[in-house]
């Protein structure tokens, strides 16, 4: 029964129909064909899934972010990039990861840096006359640090899909990966730029052009102090946090002038449309996720992988690459949502520390988003830059070789990821 | 039919941005409420996670005419077009009975949940369900209006986009 309902989710997804539908399909044919089954436990799945809120953090910082954009903080913080390291070597290219580890401070999405700031900087690459495949690939790679640096959508939702983390121990664990994840990006366009001789901008910018430019700034660069601080303290959950960041960017707009009626009606259906999306296939994926439990496929995987090691590190090997293996057919969200409940139990059974394991199949589905076939960043970058996929895939091979890096440190040391939160009290 | 489908477009967008709006408002309002005056709504959480709810289904067949719901067409567009193109209506068939079955099972979930109660304000249980057939209803909706645009990757605002990444 196992075997015909991941063939026919495969089926469906490989014939073009929407990923949302295809799990909900596969699911609701199963559970038909079922007859101890109740089929209004499909239904029940599909409101359960989503009914959470720690969940409803998503729309808040999807709102939270188009509101930000809208009132011109995105183009703000590219200036402020731009001021600080754009005169190094391969500037440009720093500058690209610079701003999309700000950005990531607000966004808590990869596909939303891709289409924003990324696509931005990736322009401005290419008029500089780096290599329109480098830049596009150094744009889709840097746009993956969006879900790792906090606020985090996807560390939102692997918090609700276990046990035993909270979204704001996540959001902690987040940050220094994330720095890790910037660090590696910034050494491997250093290296790239060296070779290829792209050079930065000619002056290095004044003490008074940088002063402007922070102060220009600065109203994007609170905002993910006011999300963490909140946190940190108590002072609001990771929901709340999201609703106020969009508040504080409402407020900020207003002030500025920034905003018409029409541009905030925009941004909000924006964020009701994308929120749509996002929820239902959590929503569906849930349906094909209970199904996985009630046919109880972690139990038997648990069991293959016991029997082939009893090793800690071993175990999480082999999860990370069974991981990054479905990362590269599945998208990112649905094959947390699955992978969540299959994955997390045989993780700390064998004692990985839950924050641990999130961080690293976190990391390992995001590099997802920049890996063939199914690759939804490399698809907007694509897309927006007009290039081949196949020219872009091999421009980010030593991107991708830089992010694997970082997945193995991640890996090997849970420190990387348990430190922070557990300094702050956020172990579990 | 043009006129009635833009309107009902309209509405369809209003409806969403509101309860967005809405579910904002109440989750602002409760914070300020525990930190300024030391109260907060008992309801406040529930109502704000069903009315979320009830936005995201309802934001279903909006998301499809944007060209929001992600699919993977790399293998389908190696076919010859006109092949595709059937396809493509095989999808749309297969994603309408799929929400009118949805709708039914979802109309049978609120009757199941009637009579059962919420925990914070004690409604029955069927009213914030009744987001799932409501919602599904409307994207049966917009997939009737949208049906030959979507078979042609004709998407709205996100435009192209699709049919493009399919090609390359």
């Amino acid at each position: 029964m196992a075997k015909s309902l991941i063939i026919l989710f495969f089926i469906t997804l490989f014939l073009g129909i929407p990923v949302a539908f295809t799990m909900g399909i596969a699911g609701l044919a199963t559970i038909l064909s079922f007859e101890t089954i109740n089929p209004l436990v499909a239904v029940q799945r599909l409101f359960n899934g989503i009914d959470s809120f720690p969940l409803m953090a998503v729309p808040f910082f999807i709102l939270a972010s188009e509101l930000m954009t809208a009132c011109g903080l995105t183009a703000a913080l590219l200036g402020f990039a731009n001021a600080l390291v754009g005169h190094l070597k391969g500037g440009l290219g720093h500058v690209n990861v610079l701003v999309s580890m700000l950005f990531a401070g607000i966004s808590g999405s990869a596909l939303a840096d891709a289409a924003g700031p990324s696509a931005i900087v990736m322009k401005m690459m290419r008029n500089a006359g780096y290599d329109k495949y480098y830049a596009g690939a150094l744009s889709a790679a840097t746009a993956t640090i969006g879900p790792i640096i906090p606020p985090s959508i996807l560390a939102v939702i692997f918090a609700i899909s276990t046990s035993g983390v909270t979204v704001a121990g996540l959001f902690l664990a987040g940050i220094i990966p994330g720095v890790l994840l910037g660090a590696a990006l910034a050494i491997t366009n250093h290296i790239v730029s060296k070779r290829a001789g792209y050079k930065g901008r000619d002056v290095r910018a004044s003490r008074a052009e940088l002063l402007c430019a922070l102060y220009s700034a600065v109203p994007a660069l609170i905002m993910p102090g006011i999300i963490l601080g909140g946190i940190i303290f108590g002072i609001f959950t990771p929901t709340e946090a999201g609703a106020i960041a969009s508040g504080y960017a409402l407020i900020l707009g207003t002030i500025k002038r920034a905003f018409t009626f029409k541009s905030i009606y925009l941004a909000f259906v924006r964020a009701a449309i994308i929120t749509s999306s996002v929820f239902l296939i959590i929503a569906m994926a849930s349906i094909f996720a209970w199904l996985l439990t009630y046919l109880q496929i972690p139990q038997q995987l648990a069991s293959t992988i016991e029997g082939i090691t009893e090793n800690r590190i071993a175990i999480l090997f082999i999860l990370a690459g069974f991981a990054l293996v479905c990362g590269f057919f599945i998208d990112t969200l649905p094959a947390l949502i699955i992978l969540t409940p299959i994955l997390g139990p045989i993780a700390y059974s064998a004692g990985i520390d839950p924050l641990h394991f999130g961080m690293m199949l976190i990391l390992n589905l995001t590099i997802g988003m920049i890996t063939p076939p199914v690759g939804p960043v490399l698809f907007v970058i694509a897309t927006v830059g007009q290039l081949k996929l196949e020219g872009l895939f091999k421009a980010i091979l030593p991107l991708l070789f830089a992010e694997i890096v970082v997945l193995l440190l991640i890996i090997l040391i849970p420190e990387l990821s348990t430190f922070i939160p557990k300094s702050l009290g956020y172990s579990h | 039919m043009k006129n009635i489908e833009s309107y009902f477009v309209l509405i369809n967008r209003i409806f969403v941005a509101s309860l967005l709006a809405i579910v904002f408002l109440i989750v602002i309002v409760n914070v300020v409420g525990r930190y300024g005056f030391n109260y907060s709504l008992s309801w406040a959480e529930e109502a704000a996670r069903h009315l979320m709810i009830l936005s995201a289904f309802s934001a279903s067949g909006l998301a499809l005419r944007e060209g929001r719901l992600v699919a993977i067409t790399l293998f389908p567009d190696l076919l010859p077009t006109k092949i595709q193109l059937v396809l493509r209506w095989l999808i749309v068939i297969t994603m309408f009975t799929f929400m009118l079955v949805m709708t039914w099972l979802g109309i049978k979930f609120v009757q199941f949940g009637w009579n059962k109660e919420t925990m914070a304000t004690g409604m029955s249980r069927g009213i914030p369900y009744m987001a799932i057939p409501f919602g599904c209803f409307i994207f049966l909706v917009q997939l009737a209006f949208f049906a030959r645009r979507f078979t042609r990757f004709e998407f709205e605002f996100e435009s192209q986009k699709t049919k493009e990444l399919g090609a390359k």
